[in-house]
């Protein structure tokens, strides 16, 4: 039977962090409860003959969410598909707003892994970035989470002001016990807090070369630790890699409920429409890919990782890499590297990695 | 002589820029306009549209105005000439078409360089010059005095010359009395052999080449079969017509007239802009004394961004010589370039329009690299060779002397930038000559300047250094020995032909040091440290170094949303293309240009 993954999004925050450009709502429970319902309706009326490999409560904030409301859309997941019995079950968490009696739930309801938003551990910083919680409660929370999970994932944001050093954060949360880290570079958006307070002069982001420098530190570290980079800005513990993250970028099928969710499905990429009106009426971007496209994101995808691209799959494809001259130059470089048919990105050049994508899509 | 040649005027009008000719030939137009005002500037615009869909330009576009003197109908043909000294050839084009030019003169600025050469130009070609004080509407207008610069600097009679405002319309009747009574009827005998000279051309994809022409003698009409005397072609005339000022068919073009013929003349080259035409029946013994051959004196390469668009490159540019055949341009290959075009031009302005030409009309994306003169280069063994593209110079032992383009050069103005205009000839290697007053507000500055100098900023400079009060123009003189030697840019090591400039020695350490360092600024940071190195021959003068790329990457892909960064990754690829790989180096193409702004960093 063929496979695919789930992603649910649950756009609900207490309060929206400065650096956040994603979807998400201050909403009251009333309105919760009305999101949830017209989630729990577009899960129960889709239909696919495939078996679920991962699942993912991605947010937003999904530990926000109720008892009664995640109950009910873990009945409509499992009367709807057939759900893998070794499926891995995500939930994304804050420190703040995560306790131990909805960690208990979550074990209940066959969730089996966990995704921290601990983003920093210096209070300052967490309080410049607007989070609601502090050094303190980020420990508690991998802590707690600990007692019932092994396979406990925690996010850090590279780049943010003073951050120069953020392998001592990562020191300790592997003390803790965290088998899985994903780390990203800040990225500012326009129309958001922090956009804003940098334009002021008010807020100062690390320089490109600071940024670098601090990542590529982290990486070395991480490998010390024996953690595995598998993608730019994701890396595990062998066997605790995200088979969720895995599967988008190895071209697996996906299907995204909620607003503003991504499905890729028999060739379709479809995405959910962001407003809450819009999405309620059923509104969605409807896209089949095509050979370029998927020569493209084959390429974009495979060299971000370190499962890398099949040549021969591009050639199918009708694109024949090998006489890209480009291509040649960076393979004659040693920045790519070939094993069979599978041209891989050297790990050393994930920094720049869109600069050499760029010319060979 | 007939009574119909009476009653034509052939003229032109030449003018400095800017001093209102386009402005006074509209309001011609609208004065003779028969019918309605409004029917005439709608007809005017409309052919001016279609000129533009079919790429043709609107200089030289002939008009021919009827106009009431004295109960009596004239019919004026008006040849348009185009006002910038790079242009002087297409200027005397038009004049070998007319019997007289009006000579317009802004009433604020006064005589200007380019009023002056085109004059003599005019005077050359025993044209009777009638000068025309225009913008007397201005303020500052001080038509007394620049009366008194028409007699005194050219030698006119202008004291009772009209004085009009183009812009508001005073007095422009006196400029159309002006002509019928000062500027002579043409001569000519419509029953002689057929004699015309063709001073213009363009292509019509439904006629073929359109010939604009100046009937001598003789008749011309359709079914006529006719010779192109130096082309040695033989057509037979489908149309004949007149310009009002679209084209409009006609029974016949007689002595005197202006107009247009059509042949099914597929072939561009078969119709050359100077050539008589005659009957070919019938024909004269002896050609109208053509154009000479313009030689031009700025070359640059010319390269389609997308190498696979070079026949279509050369398909423009055919097009374009066609009414312009100053442009010259022969297959040229680089190393860092491709296969494109190393193009002569009448000068940098002409240059500029020709690219921009090319661009606009021709929808073609062109890299053109920094413009060179001609340099004479004698070599050891005795030969001469003509290097109008650096790359091509031989070594420095091979050559025994280099000779470059000398151009004597006029410039008029006010006696406070004196000082200025003269620190700027000295820094580029000119010779005074002469000063002479003029008058209490104008003085004219004669120098020998290198023609490699003025090509660089000269005309730029000079503005910025005169707040835009000087005028210049320049002439060629001669070639003289100079110290000369080639710059080379190494990027990461390899040459990049494109970027090599043939330069005096005195100046090649400057140069170099300053084209390596715009060259850091313009050209983006690369996977790998790039050192720009500026040499001669082996010798590097100059060295700075663009540091790795550091941070290009979007780290995050979120969620499932795999399009949003496959459109980034395309939109930012988008950016690229316009660069041009030199070896290892990409190098964005306004970089091939970024010699000639040397001077705006100092």
């Amino acid at each position: 039977m063929e496979k695919i993954s789930i992603y649910i999004h649950i756009p609900f925050c207490e309060r929206k962090c400065n650096y956040c450009a994603f979807v998400s709502y201050c909403l009251n429970e009333e309105k919760q409860n009305e999101y949830i319902k017209k989630l729990i309706e577009e899960i129960s009326n889709f239909k696919i003959n495939k078996i679920v490999q991962t699942i993912y409560i991605g947010g937003g904030t999904p530990s926000l969410l109720s008892e009664n409301n995640i109950r009910k859309i873990f009945d409509a997941l499992r009367k709807n598909f057939l759900i893998d019995k070794d499926a891995e079950i995500t939930i994304e968490v804050n420190p703040n707003s995560v306790t131990e009696e909805k960690l208990k739930l979550y074990k209940d309801i066959g969730i089996n892994r966990i995704s921290i938003g601990v983003q920093s551990l210096n209070n300052k910083t967490l309080r410049e970035i607007g989070r609601l919680h502090d050094k303190k409660a980020a420990i508690k929370s991998i802590k707690l989470a600990r007692k019932y999970f092994t396979n406990i994932s925690a996010d850090l944001i590279l780049g943010l002001q003073h951050e120069k050093n953020v392998v001592k954060y990562a020191k300790k949360l592997i003390s803790l016990g965290v088998k899985h880290i994903s780390c990203y570079m800040l990225e500012v958006h326009e129309n958001t807090k922090l956009f804003s307070l940098i334009q002021e002069r008010r807020y100062f982001p690390l320089q490109d070369e600071e940024v670098v420098k601090s990542y590529q530190n982290l990486v070395k570290f991480l490998k010390r630790k024996k953690f595995i980079q598998y993608e730019i800005s994701n890396f595990a513990i062998c066997g605790y890699e995200s088979k969720h993250n895995i599967n988008y970028w190895t071209f697996g099928d996906y299907k995204g409920f909620g607003a503003s969710s991504h499905s890729y499905i028999d060739g379709y990429r479809i995405e959910n429409a962001s407003k809450l009106e819009e999405y309620y009426s059923g509104k969605q971007i409807k896209e089949k890919k095509n050979s370029k496209t998927e020569i493209e994101e084959r390429i974009m995808l495979g060299l971000r990782c370190k499962y890398g691209v099949s040549i021969k799959k591009l050639s199918e494809l009708g694109y024949d890499i090998m006489e890209n001259p480009y291509f040649k130059d960076y393979v004659e470089k040693k920045i790519i590297y070939l094993n069979d048919d599978i041209a891989y990105l050297d790990s050393k050049y994930y920094s720049v990695s869109d600069y050499i994508i760029e010319h060979l899509i | 002589m007939n009574d119909k040649l009476k009653y034509i005027r052939n003229f032109c009008i030449i003018a400095h820029i800017d001093h209102g000719k386009s402005t006074l030939a509209d309001r011609l137009i609208e004065l003779t306009g028969t019918v309605s005002k409004r029917d005439m500037q709608d007809q005017i615009l409309d052919s001016m549209e279609l000129e533009r869909e079919k790429g043709i330009t609107i200089k030289l576009a002939p008009t021919r105005l009827v106009y009431e003197y004295e109960g009596q109908e004239y019919i004026l043909n008006l040849i348009d000439t185009p006002g910038h000294v790079d242009f002087t050839y297409e200027v005397s084009r038009s004049l070998a078409a007319c019997e007289g030019a009006l000579l317009l003169v802004d009433a604020s600025q006064g005589v200007e360089a380019q009023t002056l050469a085109n004059t003599y130009l005019a005077l050359d070609n025993n044209l009777e010059t009638v000068p025309v004080i225009n913008k007397i509407d201005l303020p500052s207008a001080r038509v007394e005095e620049v009366k008194e610069e028409i007699e005194d600097v050219i030698g006119l009679d202008a004291h009772d010359c009209p004085c009009i405002s183009a812009k508001d319309g005073t007095n422009v009747e006196d400029v159309l009395k002006a002509i019928i009574e000062k500027i002579p009827a043409p001569k000519g005998d419509e029953n002689a052999k057929l004699k015309c000279l063709i001073f213009d051309s363009h292509y019509d994809n439904f006629k073929g080449a359109i010939c604009l022409i100046r009937v001598f003698d003789g008749t011309l009409k359709k079914g006529d079969k006719i010779l192109m005397m130096q082309t040695k072609k033989v057509f037979e005339v489908t149309e004949v017509g007149i310009f009002v000022p679209s084209t409009k068919e006609v029974d016949k073009l007689c002595a005197g007239d202006v107009g247009y013929l059509a042949g099914s003349i597929k072939t561009i080259s078969d119709v050359k802009v100077g050539d008589t035409i005659t009957s070919f029946d019938n024909p004269i013994e002896k050609p109208l004394e053509g154009y000479k051959e313009v030689q031009p004196v700025v070359f640059c390469g010319v390269f389609p961004v997308d190498g696979a668009k070079y026949g279509e490159l050369k398909d423009a540019l055919d097009k374009l010589k066609l009414n312009d055949a100053s442009l010259q341009f022969s297959p040229e290959n680089s190393s860092a370039l491709g296969y494109g075009f190393r193009c002569g031009f009448l000068g940098l302005l002409h240059l500029e329009i020709i690219t921009e030409r090319l661009e606009r009309e021709f929808d073609l994306d062109i890299i053109t690299t920094a413009p060179s003169v001609s340099y004479n280069v004698y070599k050891t063994n005795g030969d001469m060779l003509e290097i109008s593209n650096p790359s091509n110079l031989p070594s420095a032992v091979e050559i025994d002397r280099i000779e470059e383009p000398m151009v004597k050069v006029n410039v008029f103005t006010p006696p406070e930038y004196v000082g200025p205009i003269m620190d700027l000839c000295q820094d580029k290697r000119g010779v005074y000559k002469n000063m002479t007053y003029l008058d209490k507000r104008r003085v004219e500055l004669n120098y020998d300047l290198p023609l490699g100098e003025i090509i660089y900023d000269f005309f730029d400079s000079l503005k910025s250094r005169t707040h835009g009060y000087a005028s210049f123009d320049y002439e060629f003189k001669d070639y003289e020995r100079a110290d000369l030697v080639r710059v080379d840019i190494l990027l990461n090591g390899e040459k990049c032909d494109a970027l090599s400039m043939i330069v005096h020695k005195d100046k090649a350490y400057n140069r170099g040091r300053e084209l390596a360092e715009r060259l850091k600024k313009i050209i983006p940071r690369q996977l790998f440290e790039v050192p720009i190195q500026a040499c001669i021959g082996n010798k590097i003068i100059a060295r700075e170094t663009i540091s790795a790329l550091r941070k290009d990457v979007l780290a995050k892909c979120y969620g499932g949303d795999i399009s949003r960064k496959r459109k980034l990754l395309e939109k930012q690829k988008e950016g690229k293309k316009r660069m041009r790989k030199v070896g290892s180096v990409e190098i964005p193409s306004e970089a091939f240009m970024s010699i000639l702004k040397l001077d705006d960093e100092e």
